[in-house]
């Protein structure tokens, strides 16, 4: 699995990898969405953030974000706008 | 502007091919892509289409003239958003560079859909769209704009000069005729 921008947020992000890869097989692609990781997911992201941040990419982001929404994400998405 | 396009057939189901996807990374023969991060990851509960927002870190190793020109480091980032649609077996993946954008933009899509004949394979299209950034057009527009400038200013001149060339021409070449006709009569 591949690494994180942030080297400490790599075990967090593993640990998310591993399972969105089975809910990914398991359950999305047979028809289930019922969303699985998301505590996972919170702590992973919380701390990329902070990476984001300290390498200054957080403002190319959201100008990014703004610029081309590719589509906008849904209303239940996980991300701040 | 430069525009790219790829069409690819898979040996493998649309299912396998889009799992596999995730796993792409890390891979020896890509080893440009340091780190891949996930930023955003949710299902439309009216369409249950999934969408995930990845940031990709890529070491680029561009000419090192144009780095230090553009006093960038050789660690890029793109920010890439894929739509996964199970019910229409269909996946999409569009990509453009966060970092050098006012140089040099780079918009990648790619989509992964099942074979419409044959459900053992999944065809893979690849398209992408490169041209320089704004930076670089002003620049462009600056060199022009420059080079218009002095070219009428060497245009002036020039005319100027042979307007000065022509006169001492023509005043000689009267001269010359005078000569001759004054000899010519006595």
């Amino acid at each position: 699995m591949s690494s994180s921008i942030g080297s400490e947020c790599t075990d967090l992000k593993q640990k998310y990898d591993t399972c969105f890869n089975k809910w990914y097989s398991e359950k999305f692609l047979k028809g289930d969405t019922t969303p699985e990781c998301e505590d996972l997911f919170k702590d992973y992201k919380a701390c990329v953030m902070v990476a984001l941040k300290e390498k200054q990419i957080d403002t190319l982001l959201a100008d990014a974000r703004k610029e081309s929404p590719f589509p906008p994400p849904s209303s239940s998405s996980n991300s701040e706008a | 502007m430069r525009l790219f396009k790829t069409v690819h057939d898979f040996d493998y189901s649309w299912h396998t091919v889009s799992a596999a996807q995730w796993q792409k990374y890390p891979n020896p023969d890509c080893p440009h892509v340091q780190h891949v991060d996930v930023l955003d990851s949710s299902v439309d509960p009216e369409t249950g289409v999934l969408r995930i927002e990845r940031l990709i870190s890529v070491d680029q190793k561009a000419p090192t003239l144009i780095l230090r020109a553009m006093g960038a480091s050789s660690t890029q980032y793109v920010r890439e958003v894929a739509l996964i649609d199970p019910k229409t077996k269909t996946m999409t993946l569009s990509s453009k560079n966060l970092t050098l954008s006012n140089i040099l933009s780079c918009e990648e899509s790619i989509t992964y859909t099942q074979h419409p004949t044959i459900p053992e394979k999944t065809l893979f299209s690849q398209q992408a769209t490169i041209s320089a950034g704004s930076a670089v057009s002003r620049m462009a527009s600056m060199i022009e704009d420059w080079s218009v400038k002095r070219f009428q200013q060497n245009a002036l001149l020039g005319r100027d000069a042979f307007s000065k060339v022509l006169e001492r021409f023509v005043v000689l070449a009267e001269a010359k005729e005078e000569a001759a006709a004054t000899s010519g009569s006595k």
